[in-house]
């Protein structure tokens, strides 16, 4: 089991150039669990993942793994505890799979060393939890984008650290390569306890995988907690500006969000049975257009 | 099971690293050969024993005088240049995940052949501070490309290569100038600094090269795992613990020193920092660092091309024009790749 840390950070302010996009957050990382920041775009949440994981410096506030300022602690040695997944990794022409992977080894060596016997053990685990043993020799280039995220995944793996960030793991793969991938890393955190943050777009799979949820709103930590208290119509309505009904999803039994747009309200006939989606009625003749202020991009509006 | 993933793992690597050793061994031995054709071949020709005897210090009648006062400060010279040339190039590609990220493309060694031409034709410097000046144009250029395209919040490798070329002509157009207005005497210096060529080196202008090459190269090898770490992106990099900044400059600055400090003996080559980062990783493939190929080809590149310059032809062409000829068509080739698949 990967060892338990305290990771916090304290009244963050952090941003690009002259525009500050975390406004002043203070969240203690849950240790061996799966977190997952939501929050509408542009609220800061990928930003807050880089500047957890060091990609960017705060302007103000502190970051501390154990009580020691991440940027205090040697960057090689940093990085053999905290990897982070980038939302768009760049992908060298003509590399191997294994050899990819093997380059989330680079913490581990030294400057002269081949590959020990410990980075074979690494790379071979790694890439036997992402199942993708079998595509170790063939070029990068090959692959579908599911299968590439897989090797990506399989790339911080091999970094052994004990806490891994992934900035939208899941963005631009079909529904059922990102259930395959959450599965994985949920398979990844039971079985060998590592902390997971996450930043997910969906907020339906959030609450179903995150054992923590931070919720954000203009750079601001609005609700954190586990799914079932935290996710509610209040807090989607407040964070994404979108009015919604909260059921049980029937599979997980976690908060499932029903979207209310203009259209397509069932009509309610008095003789319908008292349904989850009830409630609705209360609201839905003059709920706003929620479009306006939330991206269509968003996939919870497009399922 | 899993020490069936790992045999699998460990074979696939083993087959990848024998290509390298078989491909890199035999680069080594084309640029030895090419060496020794470089001290047989000439006006005369001479066989390996009658040149192995000149240059250990037997005194042989005619061919002492060719092969040690002539070809070999020439060989020698081809040799160091070709290896900076193709090491620095490979550096900057590999960096910038784009061949066309190039000294020879995106201006530095126009930057530096513009410092040299001042100093030659205004200043009338010595060779020491030519050089030095040369150096300093080029890392100055470097970073004058950089901060441009850098617009604030985002870095784009397309718009330094654009801005790049943009400056190449700028500098080129002062280069021009300032040859217009210096002396008839001091042209045949100056033309050193403008067009590669092997001609005339001499044995007491090597010392500057040979301690470039035994200090930066060696730099360059050893930060090869850090190169293909930052080949992965800033995100990626920092995230396993590669301080990037410190190591790209460590790589840009021993680059920039290599070409700067070869051009000033040889000229710019033409393409040879260019074409061989790509040929040496097409021949090793991707896994393993590409430096010392890269290097390699570019020694084959340069004496190969020398040799067919001086004895293809009716009449004698320096290196810079062949590696001309070889790279141009390249470079059309690479740019119209690239804008199809919209990375300019």
């Amino acid at each position: 089991m990967k060892a338990t840390h305290t990771f916090q950070a304290e009244q963050t302010v952090s941003g690009y150039e002259n525009k500050t996009i975390v406004q002043g957050i203070s969240l203690s990382i849950p240790s061996n669990k799966i977190s997952v920041i939501i929050g509408a775009n542009a609220c800061g949440k990928s930003t807050l993942l880089k500047t957890l994981a060091r990609l960017i410096k705060p302007t103000s506030g502190s970051i501390t793994l154990d009580g020691k300022q991440i940027d205090k602690i040697p960057p090689k040695q940093l990085a053999r505890v905290l990897g982070l997944l980038p939302q768009s990794p760049i992908v060298p022409e003509g590399i191997s799979v294994a050899d990819l992977v093997g380059r989330g080894r680079f913490p581990h060596q030294t400057l002269f060393s081949g590959w020990s016997k410990k980075d074979y053990e690494a790379v071979a685990e790694a890439m036997e939890i992402m199942k993708i043993t079998e595509l170790a020799n063939q070029n990068i280039d090959e692959l579908s984008g599911g299968q590439r995220q897989r090797v990506w995944i399989a790339m911080a793996l091999a970094q052994q650290t004990d806490i891994l960030f992934l900035d939208e793991p899941t963005t631009f793969l079909d529904i059922t390569y990102q259930v395959e991938i959450l599965d994985l890393l949920t398979d990844l955190n039971r079985k060998h306890g590592t902390t997971i943050v996450m930043v997910l777009h969906d907020i339906n799979l959030s609450s179903r995988y995150a054992d923590h949820i931070f919720a954000l709103r203009k750079g601001l930590l609005v609700a954190e907690g586990e799914p079932s208290k935290v996710i509610t119509s209040e807090l989607v309505k407040d964070i994404f500006g979108m009015d919604s009904t909260v059921i049980q999803d029937p599979v997980s039994g976690t908060p499932l969000i029903v979207p209310i747009g203009r259209h397509h309200a069932k009509p309610v006939t008095p003789a319908a049975p008292a349904s989850p989606v009830s409630p609705v009625t209360s609201v839905n003749s003059e709920a706003p257009a929620p479009a306006s202020s939330t991206p269509s991009k968003d996939p919870v509006l497009t399922y | 099971m899993t020490t069936n993933t790992i045999a699998y793992i460990i074979e696939g690597r083993r087959v990848r690293q024998r290509r390298w050793i078989v491909v890199t061994s035999i680069l080594a031995v084309l640029s030895v050969v090419l060496c020794c054709a470089m001290l047989m071949l000439g006006n005369k020709n001479y066989p390996v024993q009658d040149v192995l005897r000149a240059l250990t210090g037997e005194k042989i009648k005619g061919v002492s005088f060719a092969v040690n006062t002539i070809r070999l400060p020439r060989m020698l010279a081809g040799l160091m240049a070709g290896f900076a040339f193709g090491i620095a190039g490979h550096t900057f590609q590999t960096m910038l995940r784009n061949p066309l990220a190039n000294p020879n493309v995106i201006g530095i060694t126009s930057g530096s052949g513009a410092a040299a031409v001042f100093c030659i034709t205004m200043l009338h410097a010595s060779d020491t501070v030519i050089s030095i000046a040369s150096v300093i144009a080029g890392l100055v250029t470097t970073i004058i490309i950089y901060l441009l395209s850098n617009n604030g919040r985002s870095f784009s490798i397309g718009r330094l290569i654009l801005i790049g070329i943009g400056i190449q002509a700028m500098l080129d157009a002062v280069i021009s100038y300032l040859m217009l207005k210096s002396a008839q005497y001091d042209l045949p210096v100056v033309m050193r600094w403008l067009s590669g060529s092997l001609n005339g080196s001499k044995m007491n202008e090597l010392p500057p090269l040979v301690i470039t090459i035994v200090i930066f190269a060696p730099i360059i090898i050893m930060l090869g795992k850090h190169l293909s770490i930052l080949e992965l992106g800033e995100q990626s990099a920092t995230s396993l613990g590669v301080n990037t900044n410190k190591t790209r400059i460590a790589l840009i600055v021993s680059a920039v020193i290599m070409i700067s400090i070869a051009t000033s003996i040889t000229g710019p080559i033409a393409f040879v920092a260019f074409l061989s980062g790509p040929i040496a990783k097409r021949l090793v493939g991707a896994g393993f660092s590409g430096a010392i190929p890269a290097g390699l080809v570019g020694v084959i590149l340069v004496l190969a091309s020398d040799l067919i310059g001086q004895f293809a032809f009716e009449t004698r062409f320096p290196v810079g024009i062949i590696t001309g000829i070889l790279g141009a068509p390249y470079l059309i080739y690479l740019l119209i790749r690239m804008n199809r698949k919209g990375d300019l």
